[in-house]
């Protein structure tokens, strides 16, 4: 399965790595890190929204979190996603 | 006038001080997708970048990004991704050629034209890091409207000299000298490059009171602990700021009568003095003025 990685583990960044899944698994999210307790579920909205607005249906996400706010999360998810497409991404 | 006294930088990949660093109130900013971001993360910190210029929250600092160098394959793609975004400018880095600079005024054009933003808003600053570029200096800083300052490099241009740092930047008086001269000539900023030594305090102050004399705006600063320095050299002191408008006021009564010359505290003053004093008061921020 090809993986693609983007992100620090600096202040404020997060790393998001993603894995190709097969047609019809659909999206995975693991996270971990300080503020998943608290930020969880709008950590998962933001990784979601960005996947979708990338017409991405079907991969599987792990986020290793050091304070990123959704900005961040949403840019790291998107460099992650077209560098596992393989294009140049932005 | 803009005042430019400290433009900051901040890496490109790191969303802490790119999130944070307008909060120690530079004059500027300079979010940063060259030299502070690795090659193998150039697409990320692009990313990145962008997002963090579409939340737009820099306070009241000029907002620019310095992008890869016009003979890299990023430079289009810098542009493309962070000119729609509506910053200020762009500082292109090892400028040799005011060929490039009408190049990149054309590539803006399009861009800005495409975003539906002002055509010509984007400012251009031009980071000379070469011997042939500071012997372009001005015809550099007239290849476009848009040039906003002329800014001489440091280590790259010592390198290029062929020589090493010293413990007083000798090997780059004659550069300096001949930038600022180019840029008040062409009528643009002339900045100066960043003081590396972030806990040399007094040779900080030494170099920007240095190249204040000389007549440069402002400096590039790579730690914002050296702000208040640098701001402190720039700003006027409460007895130049007096004695300025005694002369601008004194200038401003004289001309409405009719008369050429001025006296002020005893002594005649003419039209240079004056220019200063109103310089003066604009660094001061107490008057308006200038065009970029």
């Amino acid at each position: 399965m090809k993986t693609a990685q983007a992100g620090t583990l600096e202040s404020m960044d997060c790393i998001v790595s993603v894995t190709e899944s097969d047609k019809g698994r659909g999206i995975s999210i693991v996270m971990e890190g300080a503020s998943v307790a608290r930020f969880g579920e709008a950590m998962v909205k933001a990784t979601k929204d960005t996947l979708r607005s990338l017409g991405v249906r079907d991969i599987s996400v792990s986020i290793q979190d050091n304070g990123a706010i959704d900005l961040v999360l949403k840019a790291r998810v998107e460099a992650a996603v077209r560098r596992l497409a393989g294009g140049n991404a932005a | 006038m803009r005042l430019r006294r400290t433009k900051l930088y901040l890496p490109g990949n790191n969303p802490n001080m790119l999130l944070r660093g307008h909060l120690f109130n530079p004059d500027g900013v300079i979010l940063d997708l060259e030299d502070a971001v690795a090659m193998s993360e150039k697409d990320s910190a692009r990313i990145l970048v962008r997002d963090v210029l579409k939340r737009g929250d820099f306070g009241s600092c000029e907002v620019t990004v310095r992008i890869n160098a016009m003979d890299t394959e990023f430079w289009r793609k810098d542009i493309e991704t962070v000119v729609p975004c509506g910053i200020d400018g762009i500082r292109i880095p090892k400028v040799e050629d005011p060929k490039d600079i009408a190049i990149m005024d054309e590539a803006l054009s399009h861009i800005e034209s495409k975003a539906k933003i002002r055509v010509g808003k984007t400012l251009i600053f031009c980071l000379l890091e070469s011997a042939l570029g500071i012997w372009r200096a001005y015809d550099i800083a007239k290849a476009s409207k848009r040039v906003a300052a002329i800014c001489p490099g440091g280590e790259d241009l010592r390198a290029d000299l062929k020589t090493t740092r010293s413990s007083n930047s000798e090997e780059l008086i004659g550069p300096r000298r001949m930038v600022v001269l180019a840029a008040h000539a062409a009528g643009v900023d002339a900045l100066d490059t960043v003081f590396t030594d972030i806990i040399d305090d007094a040779g900080l102050r030494r170099e920007t009171e240095w190249v204040k004399q000389l007549g440069y705006q402002g400096k590039s600063v790579i730690h914002p602990n050296q702000i208040p320095i640098i701001h402190d050299v720039f700003t006027p002191t409460a007895k130049e700021i007096e004695q300025a408008k005694k002369i601008v006021e004194a200038a401003a009564e004289a001309a409405a009568r009719g008369l050429g010359a001025v006296q002020v505290d005893g002594k005649m003053v003419d039209k240079p003095v004056v220019k200063r004093a109103e310089f003066t008061l604009q660094r001061a921020g107490l008057r308006a003025g200038g065009d970029k």
